[in-house]
């Protein structure tokens, strides 16, 4: 899915008309030091994926929290905070060796904002909504999540009413790792369904 | 900090990011821009910002969202003059001096 591709390609008229920006409004003294990074840094850790990060690995370490999470999602993402505006009723599926969960919104682009963040541009083009629907395993596989015929998928539609957060499987071979360091391992993908862990 | 984006409405973001929250450097590097102009010279009032980011928006619906945040934040800039107008023409051509 990555879009970074660190090309030697010239820069676009775009990034060059944001630089010359950026160099101008930094000579005059608008930008303190460091103030782009710490808002980019904000946006990305606060209120970007991170959250949902969270939910899964308190899931993956703590069974009781793990069945709350499953059984009413908007609470138990609650207790660890998170809520609010196009949160309010989330409901967490949960992926297994047999099952496969992935969220859609045929509508238009409904989304888990308080747990996932900013919603990937994929996510609310037309392709993505409609053939996810009607051929996700051919689908999955194009985005680099190819699944055995004997997965049963499952897509789910998010709307207005119903949000949608996976709980990836956690991987083999973490046994080890604390619940923060499971957290850097969940990505916003796996959490869409569109990846696996 | 002040908090520049809409969950939703016209001025709603992008939907549109990579791996955390932006498709392209550029993008991040705008959006700060605009938190740290609105942050120093409007006294983190966003209002001016964003009923420019709104008229950008519905001026060319089909452009993407990051470049009509640029575009927000460039009239922001010279229409209350903390830029002189051209002044990020003529800084584009000079950092691009062998295109006419």
């Amino acid at each position: 899915m990555s879009e970074d591709h660190h090309n030697p390609t010239p820069p676009s008229p775009i990034e060059q008309r944001v630089a010359a920006l950026e160099e101008l409004l930094t000579e005059r003294g608008y930008v303190p030091e460091g103030f782009i990074e710490d808002v980019n840094r904000a946006y990305e850790n606060d209120i970007g994926p991170m959250n949902g990060a969270k939910v899964v690995a308190r899931a993956w370490t703590d069974p009781e929290y793990k069945a709350r999470l499953l059984t009413d999602g908007t609470a138990a993402i609650a207790e660890l905070g998170f809520g609010g505006p196009e949160g309010h009723y989330m409901k967490v599926v949960e992926n297994t060796a047999d099952v496969h969960n992935v969220v859609v919104c045929t509508l238009c682009s409904c989304y888990p904002w308080p747990v996932l963040g900013l919603p990937p541009k994929w996510y609310k083009d037309a392709p993505y909504r409609s053939r996810m629907v009607r051929e996700p395993r051919a689908l999955l596989a194009e985005m680099g999540c190819p699944l055995d015929d004997d997965v049963e998928i499952r897509v789910w539609d998010s709307s207005a009413d119903a949000r949608y957060l996976v709980l990836p499987a956690r991987p083999g071979g973490t046994e080890g790792l604390s619940e923060d360091e499971l957290v850097g391992l969940v990505t916003r993908d796996s959490m869409i369904g569109v990846a696996r862990l | 900090m002040t908090d520049l984006l809409d969950v939703d409405g016209p001025a709603a973001p992008p939907r549109s990011n990579g791996e955390l929250v932006f498709d392209a450097p550029w993008e991040a590097r705008v959006f700060g821009l605009a938190a740290a102009v609105v942050e120093t010279r409007f006294d983190g009032d966003r209002e001016p910002f964003r009923q420019r980011l709104i008229a950008a928006i519905a001026a060319d619906p089909e452009r993407p969202y990051w470049e009509s945040w640029a575009v927000a934040l460039e009239d922001l800039v010279t229409t209350t003059g903390l830029l002189p107008t051209g002044a990020v023409d003529a800084a584009v051509a000079g950092r691009n001096p062998s295109h006419s």
